[in-house]
């Protein structure tokens, strides 16, 4: 049973990234929305953490938050935008969203 | 003499208002000719990205209001290097000129003023 895990805080200022990433299953997926996408800024350990991860895991971004904080979509995470978000959610078995 | 102030502006720009607001703060009383610093720490050193596009979140860009500073005589300017350093932005350029301070300097920047606000 994957899950899909919604993440909308900022990695640097809280510790919800760091523990989803202990907890993610192998087949589970991460999508990356609000000040949460400032994990895929290059150069810092959180970027690293995503690359480490097993292909299995897929990670997802949504488009708008990147393009308004201008970071690019590095090579381990797709960007999608609103319909695509709605589409994983029914993809995935599950969906955890870490309020 | 009116006292000077502080304000330390940590949030990144774009998930609430809490960088706006730090940033009128600083714009109102530099219109005052308070005695004012602004400090930027934490998530807050995002607000000096260049290129930012907030217009893909149906928001204001915060740029021009940054570029206000120094007309409204708030040049004052501080960055925290650790701040930048583990988001990866220490080559980055900003959009401001902002003097980059260790974690010394910042306990001696936050003696040197009367008042501090944290936002």
């Amino acid at each position: 049973m994957a899950t899909l895990h919604l993440l909308s805080h900022s990695p640097f200022s809280d510790s919800r990234f760091a523990s989803c990433l202990r907890l993610l299953g192998p087949q589970d997926g991460l999508l990356l929305s609000g000040d949460a996408v400032y994990a895929l800024q290059p150069g810092t350990a959180q970027l690293q953490a995503l690359q480490l991860m097993p292909d299995s895991i897929a990670v997802y971004a949504l488009d708008e938050d990147l393009q308004a904080r201008h970071l690019p979509v590095p090579e381990r995470a797709l960007a999608v935008d609103y319909p695509a978000f709605v589409e994983l959610c029914a993809t995935y078995a599950k969906v955890n969203s870490w309020l | 003499m009116s006292k000077s102030l502080l304000i330390i502006s940590r949030q990144a720009p774009w998930a609430g208002p809490s960088a706006r607001e730090a940033l009128d703060i600083a714009l109102a009383g530099g219109a005052f000719d308070l005695p004012l610093g602004l400090l930027f720490l934490d998530d807050g050193v995002f607000q000096l990205l260049p290129e930012q596009q907030p217009s893909a979140l149906q928001q204001k860009d915060l740029t021009a209001n940054l570029q206000a500073l120094p007309m409204f005589g708030v040049e004052a300017l501080y960055v925290a290097s650790r701040s930048l350093s583990e988001r990866g932005l220490s080559e980055q350029p900003l959009a401001l000129p902002v003097e980059q301070l260790d974690d010394s300097a910042l306990s001696l920047l936050v003696d040197r003023y009367d008042q501090v606000i944290t936002i």
